[in-house]
């Protein structure tokens, strides 16, 4: 298994990474300015088999130059949340409410005319597997700097001085020659590198990653997470960073958002997140993650069950069925978003006052206090 | 490429030479013979079959006519047009078939890009359930059922064109109006399976990823069609191009027949009917060769047009 | 997402702290297996197939032109091969409904109007139009009048519901018949096809290697053959009765399913618990129908499906080209043959063949494009 790899990333980076993000985050996540707020966002599908719900009333800011991962299993509705942001959202689908803020206009009362003048140049998206995300008959370097010879921003002759320089910047040697290549000849790893110079084009403020790592091998994805995480540095990127995959997260996160069933459970700063989870759901994530530390002791922590149906959303805390410690109340009532710190928001019953107190699970306990003792001393 | 195509090519002359043998034996084997009519006299027919060698034992004939293919040489025909030479006939009437064939995919091809595409873009909507509708229509109802239909109402009932096709040698308005019938009674087969085709392809293209990267770009929706997904659902068509260009070849045999239009269908028809060996010998060949040479037309414009496809190998693992 | 309206949901909400309680194991549905039985492949792709309107509506069309092609020859009192050629050509007469004006026996003929008086005078009804056409430089006074073919042909009291043909018959029971003998030749070709390509497409992958290559070459060379030309010669060397016609269809028709079956073959073979089966000791024989063969289930019945038109198609236009069975009896496409020569006298002995060919066209394609969205497993779930 490949974890062990992303361990290793994922240990280091809460050791190392954070202890800069502790001093640093908690300055500017609340003084910097959003560059991309979403409200209450409602998508729904309509399939063969009635409406599904995917994302119920989502919302977040995305701040200038931060990292925002979004985190979920497989119909949690984090795609088609950043789908919604793009305006990519396939035809059956409708956004009955909801409104994404970007630069003093609602996006989601763009024509199809004017969102394509935002996308690629202002905000742009790359997505899971780039095996499939690169027109096959296309050559790559045309693929890159189409857009920009579209909208008339270079001639054709300096396409491909153009396209070498996005290919160098994305790490791809030999620019001019791989510029007529097709993407059949490219490694997957190379691929999505190609796929990033595309969705860089058109120098966007806000690059939306589709888990951009989960169709690629292990060893690729640390290659490509560092060229992430170096290219919004350079650029003073605005980052959504979608995955299944705490590991990958801690790495490269400012601040991280739950989400369950079509809702963002938690959401809160990395450390928040790792060292404070409260979301029985995120808690159990962390839980169910192996660790280099753990002797055969200990269990892993498994999640019984499967995400609920979304064609038929569960009354109140759509994850107390799943949740073996679940309150009477999460049955019934939805429970709001609790604050627990300035940047740190949880929708659990757990937070009211009225609530039992919960332990974390020991084995979750004992690592986050060995990684703090292990930071301090760091 | 070369050595490829050498190869294809020596390929199909062998394929051609099987069914070659295959088809003149079977040929001939047909219980009657061309002049098996009872009211002709024995001692006729004793002259009859020697006058075309078929007394002499079948593999003679053969060779024989093996000898005389060498040179484009196909025989005489002996009953349709007696004395006749098979390859004269046949190049007299072929024109006229290819020139219907031809306008069929001229308006098969527009017609049918239209409306595959059409409904691909608005698929689930009330103009692509239209469309299917029509696709199903066209491919369901035979094609000499719609030209006997077209030909009674179009020309009998209400007189807008001429019953039969004009046989005049110049084009002329009678001449195109005599066409229109048996062009349309080819063409809606062709129409249904390029829209149904595209319709298909363009759809999946659609959703593909390679979309969603190329909108994410910033392309509008019409930009991206037209780069990306129009291109990546044409180049099967390339394919489908010939496979009409076959169907209504096939098509055109009943068509020619119910028009009364003086091609290689309808000499076809005759020949076999009435037992003329060396003239259904030879319209075999033709249908044959051409349906041999527009395979190996494909094969190598696919090897020009997807780079995925490097002509003499298969298609480059994924 | 600071919820600003906290308070205010929380009061609204009046929670008490009862509402607090663990909720006991027991009540936890997580792991809860679903209350609905499970749906094999087979009655999930059925459900499917049962909710698409249009092929359940086909298939009951289907299902009564069958019905029809069973009983409507003996419901009437005419048999296929009963000619009399007094009635030849006798526009539809149905009972009851000639009252409403149609299927009433009557044709508008265009005829010398000098003649009206003599030749017409017993089925006359009225007359429409009245013109003048030039014959050998003189005015001919013609009339387009409406007759009843039936007074005027001395069949006062008999109804042929869909007309006689030329020979005086019954095209009710000759189309009946006939559509009978096309469905019979139809459904013949299909089954008997459908085995040859898929023993033949299993044979080509299992052993793989030369047998497929060699094999793969036969399949090239017979496909490559202009199918039409090949029928017609196969007919006029072993006759036209059904059987010829049904082996005929068989030549190239199992290319389809044999090609089918072989690619399916070759997608799971490599599959990785087709290996662990063998792996595991599971004998070849058990492999390949346990494990492969039903793979392909799905796109074989919905390749059988589409290919019954075609085989209905196919006979048709032998039978339209002169080489169907042969008289007395008669298949949709001899109907169809025999109506093109006397179309413009007779056009319904055309026109009723048509509407059955065409339905049974129809309905088949619908039956079968629903037949493949309900076993395309790319959209199960």
């Amino acid at each position: 298994m490949g974890n062990n790899t992303v361990n290793t990333i994922m240990k280091d980076n809460m050791t190392t990474n954070n202890v800069v993000n502790t001093t640093t985050n908690t300055v500017t996540n609340t003084q910097r300015n959003s560059i991309l707020s979403v409200k209450d966002l409602h998508v729904s599908f309509s399939t063969y088999g009635g409406t599904v719900n995917a994302v119920r009333g989502v919302s977040f800011d995305l701040k200038h130059g931060e990292t925002l991962a979004i985190v979920g299993e497989s119909g949690s509705g984090k795609s088609v949340s950043s789908k919604a942001v793009m305006g990519l959202l396939s035809k059956n689908a409708s956004i009955p409410s909801g409104e994404i803020h970007y630069d003093g206009s609602n996006l989601l009362k763009l024509t199809d005319k004017e969102f394509s003048k935002i996308r690629g140049s202002k905000i742009s998206m790359i997505f899971q597997d780039p095996m499939l995300s690169l027109n096959p008959v296309m050559k790559v370097g045309k693929q890159i700097t189409e857009m920009l010879f579209l909208s008339g921003k270079i001639k054709k002759k300096d396409a491909i001085a153009k396209a070498a320089q996005l290919m160098k910047a994305v790490g791809i040697e030999d620019a001019e020659k791989r510029f007529h290549q097709y993407p059949f000849q490219f490694s997957g790893g190379m691929r999505q590198r190609i796929v990033i110079a595309c969705a860089l084009a058109g120098e966007p403020e806000i690059l939306i990653c589709d888990e951009p790592t989960t169709a690629l091998d292990v060893s690729v994805q640390a290659q490509i997470l560092d060229l992430i995480s170096d290219i919004q540095k350079k650029r003073n990127l605005s980052v959504i960073f979608i995955t299944h995959d705490l590991g990958v997260v801690a790495g490269i996160a400012d601040r991280i958002a739950v989400m369950y069933a079509g809702k963002i459970v938690e959401i809160g700063t990395c450390d928040e997140i790792f060292y404070d989870p409260r979301h029985p759901y995120t808690i159990k994530l962390l839980a169910a993650m192996p660790d280099m530390d753990m002797d055969g002791s200990e269990e892993l922590i498994s999640i019984p069950g499967a995400p609920p149906d979304m064609l038929y959303p569960p009354k109140g805390d759509a994850f107390a069925a799943r949740n073996d410690q679940a309150l009477k109340i999460d049955f019934e009532k939805e429970p709001p978003m609790f604050p627990i710190s300035e940047t740190h928001f949880a929708a659990t019953w757990l937070l009211h006052p009225y609530a039992p107190k919960v332990e974390l699970p020991p084995s979750l306990q004992k690592r986050i206090n060995k990684a703090k003792t292990e930071s301090k001393k760091g | 490429m070369f050595k490829y195509i050498t190869q294809r090519i020596l390929l199909m002359i062998l394929t051609l030479f099987i069914i070659l043998v295959m088809t003149y034996f079977l040929v001939q084997s047909v219980p009657g013979g061309p002049f098996a009519d009872p009211t002709i006299k024995p001692a006729v027919r004793a002259v009859l079959n020697r006058r075309y060698h078929l007394d002499q034992p079948i593999w003679m004939q053969f060779l024989q006519y093996l000898k005389g293919l060498s040179h484009l040489d196909f025989g005489v025909s002996i009953k349709v047009q007696p004395q006749a030479d098979v390859f004269k006939m046949i190049a007299a009437r072929f024109p006229v078939t290819i020139q219907l064939n031809l306008l069929s995919n001229l308006v098969i091809l527009p017609v049918g890009f239209i409306l595959g595409i059409l409904a691909a873009l608005k698929k689930n909507s009330i103009v692509d359930h239209s469309i299917q509708i029509m696709v199903v229509v066209f491919i369901s109802v035979p094609s000499f059922v719609l030209a006997a239909l077209l030909q009674y109402i179009f020309a009998y009932k209400l007189g807008w064109f001429p019953i039969t096709f004009s046989t005049a040698r110049h084009m002329n308005l009678e001449k195109l109006l005599s066409m229109v019938l048996p062009v349309l009674a080819l063409s809606f087969g062709g129409i249904a399976y390029i829209a149904r085709y595209l319709r298909d392809e363009l759809s999946e293209v659609l959703n593909s990823d390679f979309m969603l990267l190329a909108r994410a770009k910033g392309l509008t929706m019409r930009q991206a069609v037209v780069r990306h997904a129009l291109r990546n659902a044409l180049f099967p068509l390339v394919g489908m191009i010939l496979g009409i260009f076959i169907t209504v070849l096939s098509g055109s045999i009943v068509v020619e027949n119910v028009f009364a239009i003086p091609g290689t269908g309808r000499l076809s028809l005759a020949a076999i009917s009435s037992n003329d060996y060396p003239l259904v010998m030879a319209n075999v060949l033709l249908y044959t060769a051409i349906g041999l040479f527009a395979r190996l037309i494909l094969d190598l414009a696919y090897g020009l047009i997807d780079p995925r496809v490097t002509v003499g190998g298969g298609k480059n693992a994924e | 997402m600071p919820n600003n309206n906290l308070d205010d949901y929380l009061k609204a909400a009046n929670l008490s702290r009862e509402d607090f309680a663990f909720v006991e194991a027991g009540q936890i549905q997580a792991d809860r297996i679903p209350d609905t039985p499970p749906i094999g492949f087979f009655r999930d792709a059925m459900r499917r197939f049962g909710r698409n309107k249009a092929s359940v509506l086909s298939l009951a069309v289907v299902v009564l032109i069958a019905f029809f092609a069973i009983v409507g020859p003996f419901m009437d009192s005419f048999t296929y091969r009963q000619q009399n050629v007094k009635w030849d050509k006798l526009p539809p007469r149905v009972p009851y409904l000639e009252k409403l004006g149609i299927f009433n026996g009557t044709a508008v003929l265009t005829v010398q109007k000098a003649n009206i008086e003599t030749d017409y005078k017993i089925g006359y009804i009225k007359t429409i139009r009245e013109h003048n056409i030039k014959a050998n430089g003189l005015d001919v006074p013609m009339a387009d009048i409406v007759v009843d073919m039936y007074k005027l042909k001395g069949a006062d009291d008999v109804y042929f519901w869909l007309g006689s043909d030329g020979l005086g018959r019954d095209l009710w029971t000759r189309l009946w018949r006939g559509a009978r003998i096309s469905l019979a030749m139809a459904f013949l070709a299909v089954f008997l096809n459908a085995l040859i390509g898929v023993i033949y497409g299993a044979i080509s992958a299992y052993y793989g290697k030369n047998t497929d290559l060699f094999m793969q070459r036969v399949i090239e060379i017979i496909g490559s053959i202009p199918l039409l030309p090949l029928l017609i010669l196969f007919i006029i060397k072993f006759g036209t009765g059904i059987v010829p016609i049904v082996l005929a269809l068989c030549i190239t028709g199992w290319i389809g399913m044999a090609n089918l079956i072989r690619s399916q073959f070759y997608r799971y073979k490599g599959r990785e618990y087709v290996l662990a089966a063998q792996t595991m000791g599971v004998r070849d024989r058990r492999v390949i129908f346990r494990h492969i063969l039903p793979n392909a289930i799905g796109p074989a019945i919905t390749q059988t499906a589409i290919s019954i038109p075609e085989f209905i198609m196919a006979e048709s236009m032998l039978a339209y080209l002169g080489l169907g069975i042969q008289a007395p009896e008669a298949s949709v496409g001899v109907l169809l043959s025999e109506g093109q020569q006397v179309l413009f006298s007779a056009p319904h002995l055309l026109l009723f063949p048509a509407i059955i060919i065409s339905l049974l066209m129809l309905c088949f394609n619908l039956i079968s494009g629903g037949l493949r969205d309900a076993f395309d497993p790319a959209q199960r779930g």
